[in-house]
């Protein structure tokens, strides 16, 4: 299969066309402020779960706490922008934030792979969420964080549409720096570890250096993502960054298709739209059963479940092949 | 002393509980190769059963208990039959995917239920004292040690002394030779869900009197995976010790440490693991 689908020019022209469609259907259905504002989570939520894609679906590793590495990037920002440093200054902070949090989440597996990488991800990311929440000097815990607009020099992103401008450039972005990257040599790294590993030993590939570079990019994806998420919700605090979201990145990668990196923006278009769905569906509910509180759990762990069961290739996979 | 002695006992107990979910973990990771994200929404289920069926249909304390943990054995059963069978083989995430989606299914439909959604509940276990000279304990967590006791007991004469047993790690050991030496694989797979939602069912029964029935006891599986990986993924033993050991350090660090510091010792204690003894403690040679 093509390693990468956007390799700039004519193909990323043709794959923003469906984009294009789907957006002025959004604009016309859902009025301009609901409908930007959707897409700047949707392409925000896409950036975060590239990092999964690159992590999942491209080296073959199984990240299970990938909202702490947004998490880093979004207080790293949160706390730079309040002490007076310009937004977009801040960003590469919150990057470098999320890299140094997925290298050591990925530390002590590294020579273990596999499931470890899951278990060492899984314990960073629950030692983080309670970090956050007990240093309170720094963080103010359980209370959050308030966060500024995205501002540089004398301009700010107030509007809906200059947020989902900044996120869409940002995910564009992203999005081109990883086709170069799965391009080059790190890129065939990763695929050759994720197909097997002892071949590619074998080849001459240092596989645990591989192994972190993959969990060091989808780091800095996610610390990324984490830093334009700040701004855009106006509000952090620990608890927004649980496990329930790092679920959500993961099952983005999967609706995906976690081996295209085109596949993490719709998978990001799914997830976003499935609360909004929902509330949707639960309102047609008769009697006492919109009124249920679990139900909205019961309904998204169904949607996991049939999407898990219907596709195990992903939405965007194309439904052939199994992924590793 | 005294209460250096209360809080060991105490951290014992929640240990066992630790290990009898790891123990689970374990069980139907190495029978099956499947990851289940969902143990602590089984152990929920569990006490929430009996619960239910003590509470609201009147059933008497034990036999609610005993139904609550034949129930979610079958439920593990019927969704190994339905809908985990199809994780067999696949890459670790699509059973990641799928025991969480089952998990929030579980937490959602107990949510919906307005009796139980509201808040925390007790079972009547008894909640009093044993006080052994000046040392006082609480008898609730002397039951759960006890009932962990017998429980491994019970785990081990199943592995060591029943065909059914030897056929189960059989299949963990090596699912093709034991195939060809004609043990129905598919139906171990279904036995090994079956015991491990019952482990986990049983899990909850002992912890409800401790931390008492809410829709969140689940989470409490989380710290089962730190006794997994430490007990070296694949050793029954090996998974129910850590358990212990964390609960034990779990408690001395509430004792030591500043506030707060409690929460993050098992997580902590993984990442060590992982990073000095990459085999695990036991030195990886676990059996069942």
């Amino acid at each position: 299969m093509s390693a990468a689908p956007l390799r700039g020019g004519m193909p990323a022209v043709r794959a923003a066309l469906p984009w294009l469609a789907v957006l002025l259907l959004a604009l016309a259905w859902l009025g301009t402020d609901y409908a930007l504002g959707k897409a700047t989570l949707v392409a925000t939520y896409a950036v975060a779960g590239l990092g999964v894609v690159v992590v999942v679906g491209q080296a073959g590793q199984i990240a299970l706490g990938q909202a702490a590495l947004v998490a880093l990037g979004a207080y790293a920002q949160a706390l730079l922008v309040a002490r007076g440093v310009p937004a977009p200054l801040a960003l590469p902070a919150a990057v470098a934030a999320g890299a140094i949090g997925g290298a050591l989440a990925s530390l002590p597996a590294r020579r273990l792979g596999g499931l470890y990488f899951g278990m060492s991800t899984l314990a960073f990311a629950l030692i983080v969420e309670e970090a956050l929440a007990r240093w309170e000097s720094l963080t103010h815990g359980a209370a959050g964080l308030a966060v500024g607009a995205f501002a540089f020099a004398g301009w700010r992103a107030d509007s809906t549409l200059a947020q989902a401008a900044v996120s869409v450039a940002a995910l564009a972005l992203a999005l081109l720096a990883c086709a170069r990257l799965l391009a080059s040599r790190h890129g065939r790294a990763w695929r050759a570890v994720r197909d097997d590993e002892l071949a590619a030993a074998a080849c001459g590939i240092d596989t645990d250096a591989a192994k972190m570079q993959a969990f060091v990019v989808g780091g800095a994806l996610s610390g990324l993502a984490g830093g334009l998420y700040a701004h855009w919700i106006g509000f952090i605090s620990p608890e927004q960054f649980g496990l329930v979201f790092s679920f959500e990145l993961l099952m983005l990668a999967f609706i995906g298709g976690a081996r295209r990196i085109a596949g993490a923006a719709w998978g990001a278009l799914v997830i976003v739209a499935i609360p909004p769905l929902i509330s949707v569906l639960r309102d047609r509910l008769p009697g006492d059963w919109a009124r249920a509180s679990g139900l909205e759990l019961l309904l998204f762990g169904a949607v996991i479940v049939a999407v898990v069961l219907l596709r195990p290739a992903g939405l965007a996979g194309g439904g052939q092949g199994r992924e590793r | 002393m005294l209460a250096f002695v209360q809080v060991l006992a105490s951290g014992v107990a929640i240990g066992c509980v630790y290990g009898l979910v790891a123990l689970s973990f374990v069980l139907i990771y190495k029978a099956t190769e499947t990851v289940s994200f969902m143990q602590g929404d089984l152990l929920m289920l569990g006490a929430f059963a009996a619960l239910g069926l003590h509470a609201f249909a009147g059933w008497p304390l034990v036999v609610a208990a005993v139904a609550a943990v034949l129930g979610v054995g079958v439920l593990g059963a019927v969704l190994e039959r339905t809908v985990l069978r199809r994780a067999l083989g696949q890459p670790h995430l699509v059973a990641v995917l799928l025991t969480f989606g089952l998990g929030m299914m579980m937490r959602g439909g107990v949510a919906s239920v307005p009796a139980a959604a509201q808040d925390m509940h007790r079972l009547p276990f008894a909640a009093d004292t044993l006080a052994i000279g000046p040392l006082a304990l609480a008898t609730s967590h002397l039951w759960v040690i006890a009932a962990t006791v017998l429980l491994a007991g019970l785990l081990a004469a199943f592995f060591r002394h029943t065909r059914t047993g030897l056929a189960l790690r059989a299949c963990s050991e090596d699912a093709r030779s034991a195939a060809l030496m004609g043990i129905p694989v598919a139906r171990m797979h279904t036995l090994a869900w079956a015991l491990g939602a019952a482990l986990a069912a049983i899990a909850g029964l002992l912890l409800a009197p401790v931390t008492f029935v809410h829709l969140n006891m689940g989470f409490i599986a989380l710290k089962a995976f730190p006794a997994a990986v430490l007990g070296g993924l694949t050793s029954l033993p090996g998974a129910l010790v850590a358990g212990v050991f964390l609960g034990v350090a779990e408690a001395l660090a509430g004792l030591a440490l500043p506030e707060g510091a409690k929460d993050f010792v098992p997580y902590v204690l993984l990442m060590a693991a992982l990073l000095l003894f990459p085999q695990g403690l036991g030195g990886g040679r676990g059996r069942a």
